[in-house]
């Protein structure tokens, strides 16, 4: 449905074109845009651009400085952990653990929410409303508790834990997209196009999801935010990916011993999901004022 | 209408508790191990033991009458021993309830102290800097990880400047009985001499863990009563409030706050839910000695029992309190919007 | 955009007035660590940041250091003790003592007027004599005994020892007389009477508490005649005493003692940092340096005798080979843990005792570091893949393992070297220890601290086979041959022959390689300047009773 669209966006005024062009005059959005981009990259392509390998112990560099310290070495730009492992390696590693798995448990929260906000929205009656209330409850459960509950059943580990959040992701999804499926169907077209005698899959198919896009984009934006600070917040917590794995979380966990003798192995990875989460928020911040004065104009 | 949107709560909340105690009871047969031993917390029961509590538990009997045995026991206060220290569930989770409700509660209380206001200035200056830093500021305490902030809070304000401590209620040193389980009213009620250095002590021990946990909540509450005022600003009632010769004051606090309010009250709820979560990164950090911190502990100790009870209670009181506030949110609101009316 | 003028003034002057409470307030509340109305129980009270929960407050029901350090000295009192600075018995309890010329009976005469703590919840009617001695051995080595099976009838230190075996009655022929007759010449007896093991109870309470049918609470709410009585325990949080008034020694300065029990390393450290502590445990080794540039911190340090190890378990193949335990052995880079774990605060071990061992066997050839042959022997054994195994890494910090779960992260990076693929595994303390001794383990990271001079200390425990049911021979290793070596060890009092005994277990060991020695390290302890007279023992637990705190 997305190609659906981007057909027509090559348009000089298609729907993607003006929401750009909106998005663009919000500085703030853009640096989040890119931002975001460069950790996208950064997680795809990580295996290939760390100057070391990430769990290689250096031995005879323990506790190294970042390089612009005096005690720092060129060799380590940011310095190297307790085993005298990179530490500039090891977050770019992160990148593909706490942003990359963040983005594919969106994606798969978002395609198990599609399917069922799908189902939700296009039925009435009483079974539509109780699986309504059941929603409503479960959206009231913060994701991170849902997440902790799960990895309480399951044990801790990093595919329990990405099963858990896609999972506490999964009512929002549901919740969402049921909302704008239902929001389209009292459109005027949908009527009309019903009257021409068009089935439910065909509304569905040619109309309902062209339409929602934006609503979808916006509701993965905001997933990714919490998705990344669940991954990381389980890490830390030793729920989640366990040592000695590269991610951010766990990294911060694993410095803990180290506040007085490197801050700065607590202070890197930590800021790293700060920067990731803020860039996420700042572009779904933009995406939504972009879409309100579109639709506005 | 009230009376039956009521019924229609009261039957959600009897089922939601029906799930959970479900939910609870599922856990003693999915967690690894021997469901006798998940549910009471007696890891080698010895043989005199064994079949009074197999036949406490009904364990020979059908998952129905298990679950209504489990039903029962949970009603009588019956739920099980620690693994870990072989103490009641029960006696544990009243010492450390209210610790976590404490936390939470003055969280809260700064969120919604500092949040407000700030939202307000952010909505009326929207286009002035002030309006502008706000919300940035909010922008940033809305996307940084709890655990790291906690964690520069205490390197800055504890380590390097030596200001306040950084773990726990109270000074050790400090003899205060639990009577209630909250620490600022038992203080008062241990009559110990030296009470008014405890509560100083206290509340050098509650204020970093309180800012860091209020900090999310905080900017929650700045983003939503912002979005609140200006959604509001616009209704035709102010418009002609403002038309009528008011103020701009008069405007803001008779029509616009009162109006905005009540949705940010509705957020109350959401919000506890969230308080409560992060209110377990922030024990853990803070060995604030609540249920969160007990519950992770648990979890990592493989305590069976404990974890079902925790989890048992957090959800109930994340669950019941959004239901509570979706009534009472909905109870104001009609008598609001007659007064306002009139 | 701006409120009235008029309106605005009035509000601005309350909001001042509101202003300076408010900055008053929060400059009391950050500068109130100099208040000068601390009451006495606070401002003389001593918080020592304990690094684990201890098990239990009774001595003999346990082995682990974190329950020793808490309780032992502070609560009790045994009836010798060790001289820390030559390892010389020393007059506690009993004021002196007679050996038979058979060596088979010991007689202790008891120091008079000895009071037991008086609490809320005992009150004593009369001061220590020979039942209360004989009733603290026998609950160990009576079976029959009405306390014996009592908080789960394990006495680990006692059952390792084989004390049951080895002295075969204890008779009081008078109130300050205790006799031990021994079924054989036991030249280890005395140091195993030393250990902070061997605590001497109240009889007088242990009675109370069957009338009342409480008797597990000897546990839990202890009656000793140590320095400090039993206040409160707040299992993860903190364990509190009182000063006991009328302690026979020189009474405590403190009035208060707490342990403040803090698992995590970095967060003890910010207490004491933050003056929330006195002491604190085990500050890590590698911020010593950090911390003695500090004006208001201080560190101790004491040589002791531990060592930190490897074991395998024996008994689960493929470790029941002694040439798989070698090549996993050889392909350790012992120098790389000695830097990275103990940041060079410790010595290589090449046996499982420390050259400070009189029992010491310089001979002894350690294993040298060689992937290439390691991976050669694997191959001998049948090996030439590697195979999957798992290392559990103990969770807490201990003197002879700063660090397990780094030591461990090192260790499977050096297996990877010869193609064994290494987990890692840690739990929580108490579940740790509790599936270790059920042998749930391929290999384990730990260590030992001597309880007292003697060598049989290190090998009886760690690797007998009266070891593996009292938990403490984590290698399961259970060799009649090694077994003959130390029993005949005991049987005489003269140090050479004995010494020669110990040469011979040394050597076996090397060839067998049960457990793989790491290091011997230092202990040390961070203190506040304020705080002196802390002893550290260097065959045991901490000893409070002297502590002052300057005010």
């Amino acid at each position: 449905m997305v190609k659906f669209h981007w057909l027509h966006s090559k348009a000089e005024h298609g729907p993607l074109y003006q929401l750009w062009s909106v998005f663009r005059q919000q500085h703030a959005a853009v640096l989040g845009l890119i931002l975001f981009c460069f950790f996208a990259l950064t997680a795809l392509l990580g295996p290939l651009i760390t100057p070391y390998d990430p769990y290689l112990q250096n031995p005879d560099a323990l506790l190294v400085p970042p390089s612009w310290d005096e005690q720092g070495q060129v060799r380590f730009l940011l310095g190297t952990d307790d085993l005298g492992r990179d530490v500039l390696s090891r977050l770019i590693k992160g990148a593909s653990y706490t942003f990359g798995i963040a983005i594919i448990t969106v994606l798969g929260a978002m395609i198990l929410g599609l399917l069922l906000g799908v189902l939700a929205g296009m039925s009435k009656g009483f079974r539509a409303s109780a699986f309504n209330h059941m929603l409503d409850l479960a959206l009231t459960i913060p994701s991170l508790l849902l997440a902790i509950i799960i990895v309480a059943i399951l044990g801790p580990g990093l595919i329990n834990t990405i099963w858990a959040i896609m999972l506490a992701l999964l009512p929002q999804f549901v919740h969402g997209i049921r909302n704008a499926i239902q929001q389209q169907l009292e459109q005027d077209y949908v009527i009309a196009y019903r009257l021409d005698g068009a089935n439910q899959l065909q509304i569905l198919r040619n109309v309902v999801l062209p339409n929602i896009w934006e609503q979808l984009t916006i509701l993965f934006s905001m997933a990714l935010s919490t998705a990344i600070l669940d991954i990381a917040a389980l890490g830390f917590l030793g729920l989640g990916a366990q040592s000695p794995a590269a991610e951010w979380g766990v990294m911060v966990a694993d410095a803990l011993d180290l506040i007085y003798l490197a801050p700065w192995s607590i202070a890197l990875p930590g800021l790293l999901i700060f920067v990731a989460v803020l860039s996420v928020n700042l572009v779904s911040d933009g995406l939504r004022a972009a879409i309100r004065k579109r639709q506005e104009s | 209408m009230i009376w039956q949107f009521l019924i229609r709560r009261l039957f959600l909340l009897l089922f939601v508790f029906f799930a959970l105690t479900c939910f609870a009871f599922s856990l003693g047969h999915l967690f690894p191990g021997d469901p006798l031993t998940n549910f009471s917390g007696i890891s080698q029961p010895s043989d005199e033991l064994l079949p009074a509590l197999v036949q406490q538990y009904q364990l020979e009997q059908g998952y129905l009458q298990q679950y209504f045995a489990f039903l029962s026991r949970i009603l009588q206060g019956d739920w099980g021993l620690s693994l870990s220290s072989q103490q009641p569930i029960i006696t544990e989770l009243t010492q450390v309830f209210p610790a976590t409700l404490e936390l939470v509660a003055y969280a809260l209380l700064i969120s919604f102290v500092v949040g407000v206001p700030l939202g307000l200035i952010a909505a009326i200056k929207a286009q002035h800097w002030s309006g502008r830093f706000i919300s940035g500021v909010a922008m940033v305490g809305y996307s940084v990880p709890i655990f790291w902030w906690a964690l520069l809070m205490i390197m800055l304000f504890s380590i390097t400047l030596g200001w306040l401590p950084t773990s726990g209620r109270i000074s050790v040193l400090f003899e205060i009985p639990a009577s209630t389980g909250f620490m600022l009213p038992d203080i008062m009620l241990s009559k110990q001499p030296y009470w008014q250095a405890a509560m100083i002590d206290a509340l050098r021990h509650l204020l970093l863990p309180a800012l860091v946990l209020a900090t999310f909540p905080t900017t929650v509450m700045i983003r939503f009563t912002r979005d609140a005022m200006l959604g509001v600003w616009q209704q035709s009632y102010i418009k002609t409030a403002r038309a009528k010769g008011l103020s701009r004051s008069q405007v803001l606090y008779r029509h616009g706050l009162r109006n905005a309010m009540m949705p940010v009250l509705r957020q109350l709820g959401l919000q506890f839910s969230t308080l409560v979560t992060l209110a377990m990164i922030t024990e853990l950090i803070f060995s604030w000695p609540g249920i969160g911190l007990w519950l992770l502990d648990s979890i990592n100790q493989r305590n069976y029992p404990a974890i079902q009870g925790g989890l048992l209670v957090i959800s109930t009181l994340v669950i019941m309190v959004n239901i509570l506030m979706d009534i009472l949110h909905t109870l104001l609101n009609p008598l609001a919007r007659k007064q306002f009316n009139g | 955009m701006q409120f009235d003028h008029d309106k605005g003034k009035p509000v601005k002057k309350k909001s001042q007035r509101s202003i300076s409470t408010a900055v008053q307030l929060a400059a009391m509340i950050l500068l109130s660590a100099c208040q000068p109305d601390m009451p006495a129980e606070v401002r003389s009270g001593l918080v020592y940041c304990l690094e684990g929960s201890p098990e239990s407050l009774n001595p003999q029901l346990v082995t682990s250091g974190t329950t020793i350090d808490a309780t032992s000295r502070q609560l009790f009192d045994r009836l010798v003790d060790i001289d820390p600075e030559d390892g010389r018995f020393i007059p506690a309890l009993a004021t002196h003592w007679e050996i038979r010329s058979d060596g088979l009976s010991y007689t202790f005469f008891l120091r008079p007027d000895v009071q037991f703590h008086h609490t809320d919840y005992f009150e004593p009617s009369r001061p220590l004599n020979s039942t209360d001695v004989r009733f603290s051995f026998e609950r160990v080595m009576n079976s029959e005994h009405p306390f014996h099976a009592v908080s789960g009838g394990e006495y680990p230190y006692f059952q390792t020892v084989e004390w049951h075996q080895r002295v075969a009655r204890i008779t009081t022929p008078t109130p300050d007389q205790v006799v031990f007759y021994l079924r054989q010449r036991d030249s280890s007896f005395l140091s195993n009477v030393a250990t902070d093991f061997a605590v001497v109870h109240s009889a007088e309470y242990a009675d109370q508490l069957l009338k009342q049918q409480q008797p597990q609470r000897i546990d839990s709410h202890p009656i000793g005649t140590g320095p400090f009585k039993f206040r409160e325990y707040r299992k993860d949080v903190f364990l509190r005493y009182y000063r006991h008034a009328e302690y026979w020694g020189q009474a405590s300065s403190l009035e208060q003692l707490v342990f403040d029990i803090e698992p995590n390393n970095a967060k003890r450290m910010a207490k004491l940092l933050t003056h929330e502590c006195d002491i604190t445990a085990y500050p890590r080794i590698a911020e010593l340096e950090l911390i003695s540039k500090r004006d208001d911190v201080k560190v101790q340090e004491q040589t002791s005798m531990n060592v930190g190890f490897w074991a395998f378990n024996t008994q689960k193949p493929p470790f029941d080979q002694a040439k798989v335990r070698r090549a996993l052995s050889m392909a350790i880079n012992r120098d790389a843990i000695l830097q990275a774990v103990y940041y060079n605060h410790a010595h290589t071990a090449h046996s499982l005792l420390p050259p400070t061992s009189w029992g010491f066997n310089p001979a002894v050839m350690s294993v040298p570091y060689d992937p290439t042959a390691a991976r050669e022997l694997l191959a001998e054994a049948g090996y030439p893949f590697g195979f999957s195994m798992d290392i559990w890494a103990m969770p807490v910090q201990r003197l002879y393992n700063p660090n397990a779960t780094r030591m461990a992260e090192m260790i499977q990076a050096d297996l990877a070297q010869i193609g064994v693929r290494v987990s890692i595994v840690t739990l929580e303390w108490n579940a740790f220890r509790r599936q270790l001794r059920q042998g749930e383990h391929d290999s384990v990271l730990l260590g030992w601290n001597a309880d007292n001079t003697d060598p049989d200390n290190f090998f009886r425990p760690l690797l007998s086979c009266s070891g593996i049911d009292s938990g403490t021979n984590r290698a399961h290793w259970c060799d009649p041959a090694f077994d003959a070596i130390l029993a005949q060890a005991l049987l005489t009092d003269d140090q050479s022959i004995r010494r020669h005994y110990y040469w011979a277990a040394q050597h076996y060991l090397s060839e067998h390689i049960p457990l793989f020695p790491i290091a011997h390290s230092k202990r040390f302890q961070a203190l506040n300047h304020q705080i002196s007279g802390v002893s550290i023992n260097p065959y045991g637990g901490i000893s409070l009773a002297d502590a002052r705190k300057e005010p």
